[in-house]
């Protein structure tokens, strides 16, 4: 057995703060060297998006609302995608991650069809990026080939680089020191990331809040990414 | 071959003799039986009594008189299968067999009275999550319609196969009152070749209806009286295990029917052959048991959903527990290791033993999955909480020894109306058979006639 | 009732033999066609290879289509060999002898396409030593046997392995018989697959014992074939259409129905390619027709409860499940076709004795049956998937696209190519089972009529 982790990482999103703005989308994009998608790939509803912000129109014309709800990998305890890989190609780590082994994945993609959350995709094609981007591409991320299933895994490579300092300095990752892209994107702070092992961190404290659910919670998954409630004063729901 | 040692050739006149002995003569066995199973009996009318006065709101207290319905419709109810399945097949060896087990038809009459209570401890599915989507009348009116078509499907299809044999009867008892009921129950029948196509035609047809009202009275019995009372339990395999199930009880059922019938004085008629033939069903329809029931169990329980967890607890892995592994053993591990030998199969003994744990494990099957059903007492969309197991209480054996004993006297009772060996069958047997020589061996000939030809 | 004829052995042999030894006129250049459009879907399948599964109509969600369809559907194909050869073999019904090879042979055909299906349609098919192989063990990295998709392949080469064997077994007797009338490559090539089978009475006593076991063995395979196929979709929580107890037998009895139905489809072929109608006569097709009659309405039933059961709650993903597989076009219309093919065509058409004695109507029945089944795997994968779960932003379609159509129809071809090709080198009727049947068949007396009867030990 692996000495148990001081790190479980968590993200809390809430909904309250949300303006569906996109920008977490786009970073998210940028930083995991995610294929472009274009007009095409979404007609054929083939666009990866690691974190997507599904949108809902709620009401009639002209007392019409958009509600938006940010949708990333919620990284469940108890993950359907794991146990349905013939090969081994996603698991859980001890840090409460649930990754994605890209050399070993085959393309079967029962993991895909597994997610209730459907935040697994799938490379349809060679990603391909114009020679003007080809610079972009960041160097710590692996870029996917085809024929293979991709995933959110919190950044992964940015806790890492967190962890590799930490360590040398002889400390745990402070609060806040890493952050996903998206987190670091979103301008209303809507979403929050940290440690809910460091009882301290702004992720732990609210864990207990009122307005906290989890997204199909009755299916048993499991999700560690918290959602916060919109708050309406016009909501007769 | 070595079965044919000690083969007795019959023939017409004996057959008649022997199948109509003890229709027309009772004697002492029959007595002593009647008023043995007529006692039992009368305990189970004080029992649900009992029971009835205890009213119909806490339903939890029904329980086992639900478990105790659905065991008799799986076995005695079930029963009649054997002959149709048999007859459909035009296995030989059935002859003996087929009245004993189409006789079980009878037992439909203390089902219907049994149906009546049930009727009040169910909700009417409205605002409920039900198989009838809204349907009028559902689900009261018709579970009971169904109920009705098989008890009269069943009686129908015993009559359409009993009338040659009652003819027989007429003839062969002296002038009295009973001769006039079998004259007057055996009609004109003659034994014309007009009247012997219809009788083929009305069995076949009465068989078929029988057997899809049999499957569809289980199916209905199972959903509306056990899956729709638990919330969340989602489950379309159930009603096929139950008729399954149903299927394995008819064969025991059979078996332990040929073997009181070789006591009463019928061992030239069943020898080792439908014994064997049946085992083998037997062996089939338990590894189907398990088939089924591991169908059932690796979906719901790789599916990891709270509620599954819970279904799984309520009717498996929690306080029906001892009840499961009881089950498990009794319906499939031990007929598995009686049965999987030639030797045993080949004989009285080992079919015997079979079928004798079979029905008790189909029994305790049955407790715990209606009086599990029955303790729930949520409602909603999902199972929340495990009701703990409900055990039976005085009444409650009372209704069990009542129910079992009332069934068996009614089958006795009907005996003497209508011969327990079907006299007609067996002599089409004894005309479709001859010794005929291959190479150097002499072999037995089995005639299939070819309809039509 | 066709009077049934005294053959010789000599004419057997002329008539089951003969065309195997001399190529049939049509042979070649149906066979030609056949390979040429095994040979498009082998260009299709590298194209995605080289381009990458973007060349399909798969999406998110519908990450599922055609070719899993098509696998489960050469799978259900392949039950039929040993519901006919094993199930009526152990029953002793007299009439399976001239249909179990042809049966045997579909298993064993389809099977084999079946297999090709996961590995066309997985992303990278050069890495799949990864799923079949217990690869990486420095590392301790072991296929996940916990996975249906491990299962899969277990249960499918068992069943291959075994279902060969069987084929195998029984044609021994018939190497035999071909070696001893045959001169050049071909008495060499059946002497050495005859194993120097002669028919001493110590060989035929193995041969029976061996056929017997095999019988009783294969069956818990051939249950646990579609069971664990059926499994790749229920255990899927996720996908509320999926995610029911009933899919295993439910499964197994579809592919049954499937399956039976091919074998009607190549027995009529055989009797009207070789000219085999002393051999192959009504009264198979009638007794073929009765199973089927029992299996198909078996089938509905648990059509029935899982169509029920999937929309018990009236509510959510599971309503518009419904919604999209009955009223959506042209999904509305798939699901016309498929129940009118796989239930209300047949069904009612094989209570009729005429129908059932005829030849070109069990044909053409059978040919819907198997068009009704194709859809229902359709209908159950594509609209689960596409409707998987309560977020309706999600929701998605999904039309197969020209290399999946190739593919498909490629398997087709496959398989027709595989049997014909076969016809080539051995006889596809048990030429000694035939005779068997024509020494236990003994006519007996019943007053002044005639009956069929069957001696028994």
């Amino acid at each position: 057995m692996a000495v148990e982790s001081q790190y479980k990482w968590t993200m809390v999103v809430d909904i309250d703060r949300c303006t569906g703005c996109q920008a977490c989308v786009v970073a998210c994009q940028a930083e995991n060297n995610i294929a472009l998608n274009d007009e095409e790939s979404f007609l054929r509803r083939r666009a990866m998006e690691w974190i997507r912000i599904e949108r809902y129109w709620e009401g009639e014309y002209p007392n019409i609302k958009a509600r938006f709800i940010p949708v990333l990998c919620q990284q469940c305890e108890n993950a359907p995608c794991e146990p349905v890989c013939p090969v081994y190609a996603t698991h859980h780590n001890e840090e409460g991650l649930n990754v994605q082994v890209y050399p070993r994945c085959v393309g079967v993609r029962f993991c895909a069809n597994n997610c209730p959350y459907q935040v697994r995709f799938f490379n349809w094609w060679e990603p391909v990026w114009p020679e003007s981007l080809r610079n972009y591409l960041n160097p710590d991320v692996t870029v996917r080939s085809r024929g293979i299933m991709e995933k959110c895994m919190f950044c992964v490579q940015r806790i890492r680089r967190g962890q590799r300092v930490a360590a040398r300095e002889g400390r745990l990752v402070r609060d806040g020191e890493v952050l996903p892209a998206c987190v670091q994107a979103c301008p209303t702070n809507a979403l929050v990331f940290g440690n809910v092992k460091d009882p301290q961190s702004r992720a732990s404290r609210l864990m207990a809040h009122p307005r906290g659910y989890r997204l199909l919670k009755e299916t048993g998954t499991g999700p560690n990414v918290l959602y916060l409630k919109k708050v309406d004063p016009e909501f007769h729901g | 071959m070595a079965s044919h040692a000690h083969h007795v050739e019959l023939d017409p006149a004996r057959v008649a003799r022997d199948g109509l002995a003890p229709t027309l003569a009772g004697g002492l066995r029959f007595f002593t039986a009647a008023r043995i199973l007529g006692g039992l009996f009368a305990v189970g009318i004080v029992g649900f009594v009992l029971r009835l006065s205890g009213g119909f709101e806490d339903r939890t207290a029904w329980g086992y008189y639900a478990a105790l319905f659905s065991f008799l419709l799986t076995t005695a109810g079930s029963a009649p299968f054997v002959a149709i399945g048999l007859r459909l097949t035009r296995a030989d060896w059935r002859r003996p067999i087929a009245r004993a087990a189409e006789l079980f038809g009878v037992v439909g009459l203390l089902l219907l009275l049994m149906f009546i209570p049930l009727l009040y401890l169910i909700p009417s599915a409205e605002g409920r999550r039900t198989i009838w989507f809204g349907l009028a009348g559902a689900p009261h009116l018709w579970d009971t319609l169904a109920v009705v078509l098989l008890v009269v499907c069943g009686l129908l299809m015993l009559y359409a196969s009993a009338v040659p044999d009652l003819a027989t009867a007429r003839d062969a008892s002296p002038p009295g009152p009973r001769r006039s009921v079998f004259a007057w129950l055996a009609g004109r029948w003659r034994g014309s070749a007009r009247q012997w196509a219809l009788q083929r035609g009305a069995l076949t047809l009465l068989g078929a209806f029988y057997f899809t009202l049999l499957v569809l009275v289980q199916t209905l019995l199972s959903t509306d009286f056990a899956v729709s009372l638990v919330p969340g339990w989602k489950d379309p395999l159930f009603p096929t295990y139950q008729a399954l199930t149903g299927f394995q009880a008819a064969v025991a059922t059979v078996v332990l029917a040929m073997v009181v019938l070789r006591w009463v004085g019928y061992k030239d008629y069943l020898g080792v052959d439908p014994f064997w033939g049946l085992a083998k069903v037997l062996l089939a329809l338990s590894l189907l048991w398990f088939y089924f029931w591991f169908s059932g169990l690796i979906v719901l329980w790789y599916g990891r959903q709270p509620v599954e967890e819970n279904i799984l607890k309520l009717f498996w892995f929690g306080p029906y527990l001892p009840l499961f592994l009881a089950t498990f053993v009794l319906n499939f591990v031990g007929p598995l290791l009686v049965l999987m030998w030639n030797p045993l199969r080949r004989s009285m003994v080992g079919p015997a033993i079979a079928s004798a744990m079979v029905i008790v494990g189909v029994f305790l099957d049955r407790v715990r999955f209606f009086v599990g059903a029955f303790s729930v007492e949520e409602a909603g969309h999902a199972l929340e909480h495990v009701p703990p197991a409900h055990l039976p209480d005085g009444i409650d054996l009372m209704l069990l020894v009542g129910g079992v004993g009332g069934a068996l006297f009614i089958y006795v009772m009907a005996t003497r109306l209508v011969p327990v060996l079907s006299i007609w069958e067996i002599r089409e047997g004894l005309l479709l058979r001859a010794r005929s020589a291959l190479v150097k061996l002499e072999v037995l000939v089995l005639g299939k006639p070819v309809r039509g030809g | 009732m066709e009077a049934r004829e005294r053959l010789t052995e000599a004419q057997i042999n002329e008539d089951l033999l003969g065309p195997t030894l001399r190529t049939p006129r049509w042979f070649w250049p149906v066979a030609g066609f056949l390979a040429s459009v095994v040979l498009a879907g082998a260009v299709s399948f590298g194209l995605m290879i080289n381009r990458g599964l973007g060349l399909t109509g798969l999406n998110r969600p519908v990450m599922w289509g055609a070719f899993i369809t098509t696998f489960v559907f050469w799978v259900g194909i392949s039950h039929a060999g040993v519901m006919i050869s094993s199930i009526l073999r152990l029953a002793q019904a007299e009439w399976r002898r001239p249909v179990t090879r042809a049966a045997e042979l579909l298993t064993v055909f389809a099977l084999s396409t079946a297999a090709l299906f996961p590995l066309i349609h997985v992303g990278r098919p050069w890495r799949l030593m990864y799923w079949f192989l217990p690869y990486d063990f420095p590392r301790m990295v072991w296929p996940n046997v916990r996975s249906p998709l491990i299962w899969d392949p277990a249960a499918i080469f068992t069943y291959l392995t075994g279902a060969s064997l069987f084929v195998f077994i029984a044609l021994l007797p018939d190497f035999a018989l071909a070696r001893d009338r045959t001169r050049g490559w071909r008495h060499k090539l059946y002497s050495v697959v005859s194993l120097g089978f002669r028919g001493s009475l110590r060989q035929w006593k193995l041969q029976a014992i061996a056929g017997i076991l095999l019988s009783a063995l294969i069956l818990p395979v051939f249950v646990s074939v579609h069971s664990i196929v059926s499994w790749d979709f229920a255990v899927a929580m996720s996908v509320e259409g999926w995610h029911a107890t009933i899919f295993a037998p439910y499964f197994v009895i579809g592919a049954v129905h499937s399956g039976v139905a091919a074998v009607v489809t190549i027995m009529a072929l055989m009797l009207w390619l070789f000219g085999w109608k002393r051999y192959i006569r009504s009264e198979h097709f009638d007794s073929l027709g009765k199973l089927e009659l029992a299996v198909g309405i078996g089938w509905f039933y648990f059509f029935f409860l899982e169509f029920v059961f999937g929309m018990v709650s009236l509510e959510g993903a599971e309503l518009a499940l419904k919604d999209m597989q009955m009223f959506q076009w042209p999904w509305s219309l798939l699901f016309g076709i498929f129940i009118v093919t796989a239930f209300f065509i047949p069904i009612p058409l094989w209570m009729f004795r005429r129908v059932r004695r005829s030849i070109l109507a069990m044909f053409l029945i059978s040919i819907s049956v198997n068009i009704g089944m194709w859809f229902e795997r359709f209908l159950i994968i594509v609209p689960g998937l596409a409707r998987k779960q309560p977020f309706a932003f999600t929701w998605g379609s999904y039309a197969p696209q020209p290399v999946e159509l190739i593919i498909v129809a490629a398997s087709f071809a496959l398989v027709l190519l595989g049997l014909l090709l076969f016809t080539r080198l051995f006889p596809p009727i048990p030429i000694y089972d035939m005779k068997e049947g024509q020494v236990l068949h003994k006519d007996i007396k019943v007053g002044r009529s005639t009956v069929p009867g069957i001696a028994r030990e």
